[in-house]
């Protein structure tokens, strides 16, 4: 494969010398330039102080890969979430969708948040309040387990309650 | 003469070991042969410039040194070049420099090409720069050295734009750099405790946009390179991401996620005006221009796995057309310069992810790489090269490939190095 590659640009860069070397028969090519080196400043920003939020069993729900559909025992953990959102109609929870490493980044990014949706769609079809959630994704950028094997790869494709 | 060029390692140990280091691992079977001559009076100076632009032309993998030219000596008369000398020690081509030192601070460094077979000189260039500055003046010369032999625009005096994760205790944070392509002249345009993702080229290069979780959701934020000054491009209470400039600089394609799906959007920079451009139930991301401007590619999953889909930009009711059809995973596509073909992140049988090439006259794909983690490609201007992470086990960093075979690593002294995003040409 590289091979093949290989002749095909040889070839190019002969027809290409071939085509100059008739184009500017008895010239030679003479340039002038100058070089442009640009500045460049860089933007620190600075790390806030983590915001106190509100108390709730923090519940995590995992998924297949490349997949967004809830499996059984994550309806069974939601089942307890809605019982506790339905009885505190003025708490707000954020729904964190993650991916696992594999794949590209921006894919994981859409990927986490359709689990945070398929986990919001859930809650909403059992009477909670879209007032109550907020959905967003890290993508594959917030691993819970590291290494780049299936056992981390399962904590990895997560929607984390908070 | 082919096993010689393979693994060579190249140490610049009088530089800084902070910024990244340069190995070959491969380099092409058929190399052209070019000399460089000393220059008597100012060897100190010249031999800087001299080993910038042998690394900057062996990385293009097409070319290869030969040692000691010197021995054929120079003509007085300037119409008395011994061609039959280069011919017997092998050179295809002769470089011939002078430098000028107008004052202390400044430098002209001439270079003249001779090509060996046809007996006579193709080109005669002047740099002109600052003395404090010789890494570029050396990579606009091997820029030029590099056109004159192959008729191709060399891509040298470009940058990359990656992003630099460090881990320190259990504190994590992120940079975003840039850098020569060689991996000197390294710089932070941002240091933040929180992700950074996409980063991508204004086409001019004087200006980058990216991701940034620093607000807790992602959001695009474009910076510019020489004041720092940054601004967040749309405010919205839903996501943001996948930055791509259109090639006349007056449009940024984007994702948007405020129906709670990922869509692809327009948006016009001057007045903030977004158009929709994809409406479907499925993932629909990574959104690229051609070279032209005229279409987009991008990534969808509503064939029930990702894959490549374009879409013309003329015509109000244009479909997506489907282009990759090879394998369950094919994402983060990118047009070579010449769209001639496509560049994705593809995922082989083996559950592997390589980067991989498909000519448009070609119904098949080309696997470039075989590491087990390969992600984030991006194009040289002039399309001979590829820069991609390769990332396993947390270990991630930048590799180059050049289409032609060759293949180097820049591994990064501190942290995680990854997405990185190959500059236009700057010369």
């Amino acid at each position: 494969m590289v091979v093949t590659l290989n002749k095909q640009i040889i070839l190019k860069i002969i027809l290409l010398t071939i085509v100059i070397g008739a184009s500017s028969c008895s010239s030679v090519r003479v340039t002038n330039e100058s070089v442009v080196e640009e500045g460049v400043r860089g933007v620190t920003i600075s790390k806030k102080a983590p915001e106190t939020q509100a108390i709730l069993a923090n519940a995590t729900v995992y998924f297949e890969y490349d997949s967004s559909r809830l499996t059984s025992k994550s309806i069974q953990t939601l089942k307890g979430l809605i019982s506790v959102l339905e009885n505190n109609r003025n708490l707000d929870i954020v729904l964190e969708g993650h991916a696992d490493e594999r794949g590209t980044r921006e894919y994981n990014l859409a990927l986490g948040q359709r689990r945070a949706e398929s986990v919001a769609a859930y809650l909403l079809s059992n009477g909670v309040s879209r007032s109550q959630l907020k959905t967003i994704s890290y993508g594959e950028e917030r691993p819970a387990a590291l290494g780049s094997n299936n056992a981390s790869w399962a904590k990895n494709r997560r929607v984390e309650i908070k | 003469m082919t096993k010689s060029f393979i693994s060579i390692c190249i140490f610049f140990s009088i530089f800084s070991s902070a910024e990244l280091l340069l190995e070959i691992t491969q380099g092409s079977d058929n190399p052209i042969n070019l000399g460089i001559y000393e220059i008597s009076n100012q060897e100190k100076e010249h031999s800087l410039i001299k080993n910038i632009i042998q690394n900057d032309l062996i990385r293009t993998g097409e070319i290869k040194f030969i040692e000691g030219i010197d021995i054929v000596p120079l003509p007085e008369n300037e119409e008395e070049f011994n061609y039959s000398g280069w011919k017997i020690l092998g050179l295809d081509y002769v470089v011939i420099p002078s430098i000028k030192n107008p004052d202390k601070n400044s430098i002209e460094y001439r270079y003249r090409v001779f090509d060996v077979s046809r007996k006579r000189e193709v080109r005669s260039s002047t740099v002109f720069g600052l003395s404090s500055n010789l890494r570029q003046v050396s990579h606009y010369a091997s820029d030029g050295i590099y056109e004159a032999i192959t008729g191709i625009e060399g891509v040298a005096s470009t940058k990359l734009l990656y992003v630099n994760e460090i881990s320190l205790k259990n504190e994590k944070s992120y940079r975003l750099m840039v850098s020569d392509v060689d991996g000197y002249n390294e710089r932070t345009l941002l240091n933040s405790p929180e992700p950074i993702i996409s980063p991508a080229w204004s086409p001019k290069g004087d200006k980058v946009a990216y991701v940034s979780f620093e607000t807790g959701i992602a959001n695009v934020y474009i910076q510019d390179l020489a004041t720092g000054d940054r601004e967040s491009i749309l405010e919205q209470n839903t996501q943001i991401s996948s930055p791509a400039w259109s090639p006349d600089g007056k449009y940024l394609s984007l994702t948007l996620y405020q129906d709670g799906n990922a869509e692809i959007y327009l948006l016009r920079l001057r007045d903030k005006t977004l158009t929709r451009l994809t409406n479907h139930y499925s993932i629909d991301t990574e959104a690229i221009w051609s070279p032209r401007g005229n279409k987009i590619l991008f990534t969808s999953g509503r064939s029930g796995s990702p894959q490549l889909y374009e879409i013309s930009l003329r015509g109000l009711r244009s479909k997506p057309k489907r282009i990759t059809f090879e394998g369950t995973y094919n994402a983060k596509g990118l047009y070579l310069p010449d769209a001639n073909g496509n560049i994705f992140v593809h995922r082989a049988k083996s559950g592997s992810f390589h980067i991989a090439l498909k000519y448009k006259r070609e119904n098949f794909i080309r696997i470039l790489t075989e590491a087990r983690l390969d992600e984030s490609p991006s194009v040289a201007p002039n399309g001979n090269m590829v820069v991609y992470a390769i990332s396993d086990d947390n270990k991630a960093k930048l590799a180059i490939l050049s289409l032609n075979g060759a293949r180097f690593v820049l591994p990064s002294s501190q942290g995680v190095v990854r997405e990185p995003a190959w500059s236009g040409f700057v010369r």
